[in-house]
């Protein structure tokens, strides 16, 4: 059937146009010269390729402090959002806790919680401890961020591994704490990796908190870093795409790599949240 | 009530439960309960940082500012217009996305990145690149439309136009989520419906309507709450664009509290705009919850 064909590869096409055009336009943007793009009409094709805004991205602003800052924020969050939530997890789904699913509805109840009133509250506190402008402020609050959808992805994973193979450790001689170690630890390694990889996105992207409670320089992350880059006159829209492709690039490399487990862990967490 | 017999390893095993509970439980009241109790104490305070001698409790001064304050209610009311504009917007693109995206692709990842990548995206940056679209002179759309004859539009200068690019950019941002749960929900309905739908001699649109729609019902609701919550927390996307302007046409109630309490430093009065907020986002959240649950009730 040709035209069903024609018509799969339209449905692709308008897909990816879709998700890929705005930042394919940032990439051309990012290669034009300042003169270039004050040309009117607009070109479309850079006309002589320039790495001149990549290598201004680094000289005008500190730049590879703010990727190292959201990369050391995101990781640390991440390792202690999934630490934490594996263990209520855990503690839910095979350890029958009195009123579990009520404790896990909690969780996800907070997940609802708008973040703002949070922020309001959270930079009076964070400033009477001094934290303000330091990755703790950060991290704590991201941790708690992505816990609904991290305990969910892996309550649903931990669900699908037989408990007789527990029981079999345990009769070899293993203790719960150790059974849940050698045995379900390993087996839900996809689902542990999956909840890392969405914690991990949510606080690469978040901003307003990154904005209120970090925004000086030593602990500024990427979004905040690129949104406050103001240039001396105006926008310097040059710059800003080459540094958008910059804090991009990590992202997409994450996604190409590691699609699969984010579409099903999106779906895991949001389908039975 | 008889009680139920709980033996020594059942006890020893809740016992481990709530141990390795403990740690998120302590997480959420030391980075959100007690937060909130913070914000709600501090809604009843004159607190002003720039002021601090003029500190004191108010009682509900705070609150009756607020009900006085037109800024406060111009902000709600672009906040309720974002809800109604981009909640439905988002679930329609995400759901034709979504149609897209469950045909029978023989190569799937394309189609999976191409549906990814805004997800993916921070929303400042969507704000950024939208607002770059939407440029008087250099934009995107402002050339698309010279090549259709039209005039060039000061989008982002005009309340009504700055409105309109705001709502184009966290559509654009927010479908390919919904997109994905309803993907999601597509692939779960079993194709012995459509075969036996169409040995009823269905049409495709009857098929759409009457099988593919009722049983993509779960996920819409839940692609709903999700979206309906984001879109009241709208902060990033105006900031990064307009900055609440032009004058404060495109000003969420978020981007009013952030300006109150982060710009001006009047904390006493931010919280009780906060605290508002919080209110009515738990009001909506509840309201759809108690409808998903009648829906399941009612089978």
């Amino acid at each position: 059937m040709p035209s069903f064909r024609k018509a799969r590869a339209l449905a692709a096409l308008v897909i990816v146009a879709n998700g890929v055009i705005p930042a394919l336009w940032i990439l051309l943007t990012s290669m034009k010269t300042e003169t270039e793009l004050m040309r009117v009409p607009i070109t479309i094709l850079p006309d002589t390729p320039t790495i001149a805004n990549y290598v201004r991205v680094f000289v005008d602003q500190p730049m590879l402090t703010f990727l190292w800052n959201s990369l050391a924020v995101a990781t640390l969050s991440t390792v202690l959002c999934v630490f934490v939530s594996a263990l209520a997890a855990y503690a839910i789904v095979r350890l029958r806790v009195p009123m579990g699913t009520l404790i896990l509805s909690g969780i996800v109840l907070v997940s609802m919680f708008p973040l703002i009133s949070l922020m309001v509250p959270l930079f009076q506190i964070m400033r009477t401890v001094e934290l303000l402008n330091t990755w703790p402020a950060l991290i704590l609050p991201y941790a708690v961020l992505s816990m609904p959808v991290c305990t969910l992805v892996l309550a649903s994973f931990f669900q699908d591994i037989p408990q007789d193979l527990e029981r079999a450790a345990e009769i070899d001689g293993c203790t719960r704490l150790g059974a849940m170690w050698h045995v379900v630890v390993p087996l839900a390694g996809p689902g542990i990796f999956t909840a890392a990889i969405l914690a991990f996105v949510n606080a690469w992207d978040e901003f307003l908190l990154a904005l209120t409670l970090s925004p000086r320089v030593p602990a500024r992350t990427v979004p905040v870093g690129i949104t406050l880059y103001q240039g001396e006159f105006a926008f310097p829209w040059p710059i800003i795409s080459a540094a958008l492709i910059v804090a991009i690039v990590p992202i997409c490399l994450l996604i190409v790599v590691f699609q699969e487990r984010v579409v099903g862990g999106l779906t895991a967490g949001g389908v039975k949240g | 009530m008889a009680r139920v017999r709980v033996g020594p390893l059942e006890r020893a095993e809740r016992r481990l439960g709530y141990a390795l509970l403990a740690p998120a439980l302590l997480l959420l009241a030391t980075v959100v309960l007690y937060p909130i109790a913070t914000l709600l104490w501090t809604s009843t305070q004159q607190l002003h940082l720039a002021q601090p001698w003029l500190e004191g409790f108010v009682g509900w001064e705070n609150y009756a500012r607020a009900m006085d304050d037109p800024r406060f209610w111009s902000s709600l009311g672009t906040t309720l217009i974002y809800v109604a504009v981009t909640v439905p917007g988002a679930i329609l693109c995400g759901l034709g996305l979504a149609l897209l995206a469950n045909l029978p692709f023989r190569v799937k990842w394309p189609v999976r990145l191409g549906l990814l990548l805004p997800w993916a995206l921070p929303l400042v940056f969507a704000g950024l690149i939208f607002r770059w679209f939407f440029e008087y002179e250099q934009g995107l759309v402002n050339a698309g439309l010279g090549l259709l004859g039209i005039e060039k539009q000061r989008w982002l200068s005009t309340p009504d136009l700055a409105f309109v690019a705001t709502c184009a950019a966290i559509v654009w941002k927010s479908s390919s989520f919904v997109a994905l749960v309803l993907l999601a929900g597509l692939q779960a309905i079993p194709a012995s419906l459509y075969e036996a739908a169409a040995v009823d001699g269905a049409s495709a649109w009857q098929r759409f309507r009457h099988v593919t729609l009722p049983m993509l019902r779960p996920a819409i609701v839940v692609a709903l709450i999700f979206r309906t919550i984001t879109a009241i927390q709208t902060f990033d996307i105006p900031y990064a664009m307009t900055g609440g302007g032009p004058g404060h046409s495109t000003e969420t109630l978020a981007m009013y509290v952030h300006r109150t309490t982060i710009d001006v430093l009047d904390f006493g009065y931010g919280s009780a705009l906060a605290a508002l907020m919080f209110l009515l986002s738990l009001a909506l959240t509840s309201l759809y919850i108690r409808q998903t649950r009648r829906d399941e009730g009612g089978g």
